[in-house]
């Protein structure tokens, strides 16, 4: 199946935001990615799925830099990421899956800041900022510490913080963790009207339902590789599921959830 | 957010910084936010100063609050910079005291600095080079360090304007510089050598284990420097000499040699001075250019610290559940005896607030003893009664046992609300018990060893009572202070009220030891004694909870 991918390999294209070639990582005798093939376009949403440890938050980290010891290639916009100068990342937005934050700054000072990172100027950012936060209701909240937000307020923020410099490519992490209903269908709105202005975004999670309705291209990662690529119809069509979640456990290889839950339920009555 | 006095000094290095290839603006931004987000937070080791601030506006940086401590810690200094017997001599124990206490405080303060694993989720994923992030951490602590180092070194500093002049002065002050450079990247590279070799949690050990250090050598630091004007009536002769090359604080000693009367000798400065000199001014400046090229692995060692997996544990657990079956009575003190020993022995918070009493626990009876062995023989004392110091290893009760509700993961407590735990007592005494046996004990065996060394055989049912009655004692002091549950409360609420209340529970202990001192006045006196505390002991510790059922609500 990841030879799938290749079909999508059309390198002198303009509208290939991401690129990897064989991209691997080894940490000391663990090797974490065995050689990823990507070929992402302009406007694409990536479900980017997998279970726990597949990888899928080494494949974000070596695109973002954090991983300088890959082999292999990447490139955005067609540009080598490994040539030393870290301007690419101006165009790239991040929720991290740990939604680690500096929360003894006020919402202000902690998005005016990454602003700043991003190479924003101060006033600029602080505008934009609270203009973002008005938008989503948190404008009262603006001059707070984030230590004192719910979790839901942070991931908002998060989100802000990840988009205020107005990024061609996001790589979001669970994005919607803590958010409540009314919040997640905006924010699902939000990533759908950007793909349509050509952003392209890495959506990773666990929620298959989420995933499944929201982007139109999957990515399945498991050990470090890719065994998956391709719409949700056409995975479904493959795998003769219906759900997202039934093909990632067909994939997976993993059939014994009745088991293992009619296991758990009896070990339960034991006592 | 303010705009730092420290900020306006580091303007003035923005060529410098800029010439080491980094972003000045980005620097400055990143460098304000951590020392504003410093202002906020209330340090780990500081905690007898961290009262909640309420007000959430008021910025006052916790650190610099408390600096005048390290103030009174610089006075050890002048005895050595004020005499003008032996510059080599003197300048080199005072450059060893120094950067000693840098060294250690550098490791307990700013290792959680040197270690911000935040800051690859947050800043590193940003369009800032490796470059400028490493710099940013690097100014932020060397700012710190300044402060530090300023207010150590600064009686000293005075001291040594006033007597010997401005040319002293100067040099004293380039060199404790140079000093601060060499213990940073020391420091650095130290961690990126444990970080290369060993785990994450393997170094905050490490660290653990420094600040423990840290304390123990304060407190007996004090000791011995009160007696250093004696070393001084001995007229030491002292020569430069080539082992000295080891030995960094000779270094920087060496320097002064070269001023007018600097050498007592009266000859040219030797080969040996201008290797040492030279060693103090090249080898800084190298091993900072060492580390700024070293930075960047630095940074990749941080990922892998944040990433690191736990690695299994096992072993003790066994061990554990036969001391719980043979000390707890019931299910519920049982269970809460094992909670509490896994968290007593693992929870980073609660080891770096409270191991360090422990270790002064292990300091105290020998300081205690220090004065009457170092006045009379080693003999005399072995054949009087200081064991009675053994008192002093439960002068830390207090402290710990008030510690015990605290812990940095504490509202895992809502635990306790939903689980129906029906007796209070046995919680609380499960608590304690785990705190004696997992804490204490190992120190107060430890001590036993040294003393029967010490005082000889004769000493163990001393010893034995005395351990009787600290059981008694610990039961007091849990029972004087607030009962909450176990580790339920967050760390930055550590109450100051209750400080004359440890007060007066170290009186007891004094009491405690009288008491025994008139036991061995009486024939077999001891053994009456061991007796009736091993009553006390079992009617205290089956009614000294009860009384709490109806007092407290779950």
């Amino acid at each position: 199946m990841p030879q799938n991918s290749n079909s999508l390999h059309s390198n002198t294209d303009t509208d290939v935001a991401i690129l990897t070639r064989d991209l691997q990582v080894i940490f000391g005798r663990k090797t974490i990615l065995k050689g990823i093939n990507l070929s992402v376009r302009r406007g694409q949403i990536i479900g980017y799925i997998g279970p726990n440890g597949a990888g899928k938050s080494t494949t974000i980290k070596a695109i973002l830099g954090l991983i300088p010891e890959y082999t292999g290639e990447i490139r955005i916009f067609d540009r080598d990421i490994a040539d030393g100068n870290v301007d690419y990342k101006k165009g790239i937005g991040y929720v991290p899956e740990t939604a680690e934050i500096y929360d003894a700054l006020t919402a202000q000072e902690y998005l005016t800041f990454i602003g700043r990172l991003y190479g924003m100027n101060e006033r600029k950012a602080q505008r934009k900022a609270r203009e973002l936060m008005q938008i989503l209701d948190l404008d009262g909240a603006f001059q707070s510490r984030l230590s004192s937000y719910s979790k839901g307020m942070k991931q908002k923020v998060l989100l802000i913080s990840s988009l205020l410099h107005n990024p061609d490519i996001l790589f979001l992490d669970e994005p919607l963790s803590g958010l409540d209903a009314n919040s997640v269908s905006v924010v699902k709105d939000i990533l759908a009207q950007l793909a349509q202005n050509g952003k392209t975004i890495f959506y990773s999670s666990h929620i298959m339902e989420v995933v499944q309705k929201i982007s139109n291209r999957i990515l399945l990662l498991k050990d470090g590789e890719v065994v998956a690529d391709g719409t949700f119809e056409e995975l479904s069509r493959q795998a003769g599921d219906t759900s997202l979640e039934d093909v990632f456990n067909d994939i997976t290889g993993f059939h014994e959830h009745r088991d293992i839950a009619a296991e758990f339920v009896a070990a339960l009555e034991e006592v | 957010m303010r705009d730092f006095l420290s900020l306006k000094i580091l303007d003035r290095l923005r060529p410098a910084l800029e010439r080491l290839g980094c972003d000045y603006p980005v620097l400055r931004k990143i460098v304000q936010i951590k020392l504003t987000m410093d202002a906020r937070r209330v340090p780990t080791v500081m905690m007898n100063n961290s009262r909640r601030n309420r007000q959430e506006n008021v910025e006052r940086n916790t650190f610099v609050r408390s600096l005048w401590l390290y103030g009174v810690m610089g006075i050890a200094l002048l005895p050595f910079v004020l005499t003008s017997e032996n510059y080599l001599f003197q300048m080199s124990i005072a450059f060893a005291i120094l950067m000693f206490l840098v060294t250690t405080s550098m490791i307990s303060d700013f290792s959680s600095v040197l270690l911000d694993v935040r800051d690859r989720a947050i800043v590193s994923t940003k369009p800032v080079t490796s470059k400028t992030v490493s710099l940013a951490r690097t100014v932020h602590i060397f700012i710190y360090l300044s402060l530090l180092t300023a207010t150590l070194a600064g009686p000293g500093l005075i001291g040594g304007l006033l007597r010997h002049g401005i040319g002293f002065f100067l040099l004293f002050l380039m060199l404790v510089v140079l000093a601060d450079v060499f213990v940073l990247v020391v420091t650095a590279l130290l961690y990126l050598l444990i970080l290369n070799v060993f785990d994450g949690e393997r170094l905050k050990d490490i660290i653990n284990y420094v600040q423990i250090v840290l304390s123990i050598t304060i407190i007996l630091g004090y000791q011995v420097i009160g007696r250093s004007f004696a070393v001084f009536k001995l007229h030491i002769v002292f020569h430069a000499a080539w082992w000295q090359v080891l030995v960094p604080p000779f270094w920087f000693g060496s320097v002064f040699t070269w001023l007018p009367g600097g050498h007592a000798v009266g000859s040219a400065p030797g080969a040996e001075i201008v290797v040492l000199t030279a060693l103090a001014i090249v080898v800084p400046c190298a091993m900072f250019a060492l580390y700024i090229r070293l930075m960047p692995a630095f940074e990749r060692r941080l990922e892998k610290l944040s990433t690191d997996t736990a690695r299994n544990r096992k072993g003790s657990h066994v061990v554990l559940e036969w001391i719980a079956k043979l000390i707890c009575r019931t299910d519920e003190e049982r269970t809460l005896f094992q909670f509490s020993s896994w968290m007593m022995a693992r929870e980073r918070d609660f080891k770096l607030k409270v191991y360090p009493s422990l270790g002064l626990s292990i300091a105290f009876p020998f300081i205690f003893m220090l004065n009457p062995a170092m006045e009379s023989s080693f003999h005399s004392l072995a054949s009087s009664k200081w064991y009675l110091a053994i008192y002093m290893t439960a002068l830390m009760i207090p402290t710990v046992v008030s510690m015990l509700k605290y812990s940095g993961k504490y509202k895992a407590a809502w635990i306790y609300q939903v689980t129906p735990i029906s007796d209070l007592g046995s919680v609380y005494r499960g608590v304690l018990k785990a705190f004696l046996v997992r804490l204490l004990l190992p120190v107060y065996i430890l001590e036993s060893i040294v003393f029967t060394a010490i005082f000889g055989f004769s000493v163990i049912p001393h010893l034995l009572a005395a351990g009787l009655a600290i059981l008694i004692y610990a039961v007091v002091c849990y029972w004087a202070m607030d009962k909450d549950l176990p580790f339920s409360k967050p760390f930055e609420v550590v109450q100051q009220g209750k400080r004359y209340l440890v007060l007066v529970l170290m009186l007891v202990i004094a009491l405690l030891a009288i008491v025994h001192l008139l036991f061995t006045l009486i024939p077999f006196g001891i053994y009456i004694y061991i007796v009736i505390l091993l009553v006390a002991n079992v009617i205290i510790w089956a009614l000294g909870f009860n009384t709490q059922r109806s007092a407290t609500s779950g």
